[in-house]
């Protein structure tokens, strides 16, 4: 029988059990990594280092976790913290400029095997509404869950996925 | 199928499974080390401590004299009192044991 998130949680708890923890990181890997590459616009060298500070620092602060979110939910507002902190450091978190966007080399136009229409309109959108529609539509999280990875109100998450999906359809239709 | 269930649907496609290649391995090759070690040494300081305050006391009593007084003294108590002193003794143990695993387990459902 396959150990629920919660059991490799208690093993590292209790025992230190390293191994366990890596059996957390390759469940979650995929998610987070691709959470971040598509908050730091497919960077996927600094979306990689992230998710690694991520990944770390949820081992260090482990006894934080109460398990009264699931644990990927935890995970993701590390993550996004990690993203935040590294945002500011750039002093990226500003608004986006979406013209000097539009212009600048994206790794997935250049292959138009991997041009999606929807994810080059996803970039375009400022970062409160991507994160919201990253987390909420993509990852599949309730509004409730990405206002807590987000740390904003869950009216402002709702309003936020809103806009992002009306903004998103108006792109796709142009 | 409704347009937000579209968008969702095409969301969730546009972003594909990334394959491990490693990065676990990096990440667990960052963790600090085990706290195994400091749990070992943790308890090799309270064993010694322990052995040396028993020698200390021994030492300070005259050879232990306390415990063949106390010994005596109990040994002159009716075996009611003994059972009584057995069976409350039991009890704090197995209550001290009891509270020791439920916390225990507590920590580890959190």
């Amino acid at each position: 029988m396959e150990l629920t998130d919660a059991d490799l949680v208690a093993r590292v708890l209790v025992d230190d059990d390293q191994h366990a923890f890596g059996e957390l990181v390759r469940r979650h890997q995929s998610s987070v990594r691709g959470l971040l590459r598509q908050l730091t616009r497919t960077d996927v060298a600094l979306a990689d280092d992230l998710a690694q500070q991520a990944f770390l620092r949820a081992y260090k602060n482990i006894r934080s976790f109460r398990g009264e979110a699931r644990f990927s939910t935890w995970l993701y507002r590390i993550a996004y913290n990690c993203f935040r902190e590294d945002a500011r450091r750039r002093k990226e978190l500003v608004g986006i400029d979406e013209e000097r966007l539009q212009t600048q080399h994206d790794p997935q136009a250049a292959d138009p095997g991997l041009r999606h229409d929807l994810m080059r309109a996803l970039n375009l959108l400022p970062l409160h509404e991507r994160s919201a529609i990253l987390l909420c539509c993509q990852n599949g999280l309730s509004h409730d869950e990405a206002a807590r990875v987000l740390d904003i109100p869950l009216g402002t998450v709702k309003t936020n996925v809103l806009r992002g999906r009306e903004k998103l359809k108006r792109m796709l239709a142009d | 199928m409704n347009q937000e269930d579209w968008l969702d649907r095409e969301l969730r496609e546009a972003a594909p499974y990334i394959d491990d290649e490693g990065f676990t391995a990096r990440v667990l090759q960052q963790l600090p080390a085990p706290r195994r070690s400091h749990d070992l040494l943790r308890a090799v300081i309270l064993l010694g401590m322990t052995f040396l305050a028993s020698v200390l006391a021994y030492v300070v009593s005259g050879g232990g004299r306390f415990v063949n007084v106390t010994l005596e003294r109990l040994a002159a108590l009716p075996v009611l009192w003994i059972l009584v002193l057995a069976l409350a003794s039991g009890l704090v143990m197995a209550a001290a044991g009891a509270t020791a695993a439920i916390s225990r387990s507590r920590a580890s459902l959190t």
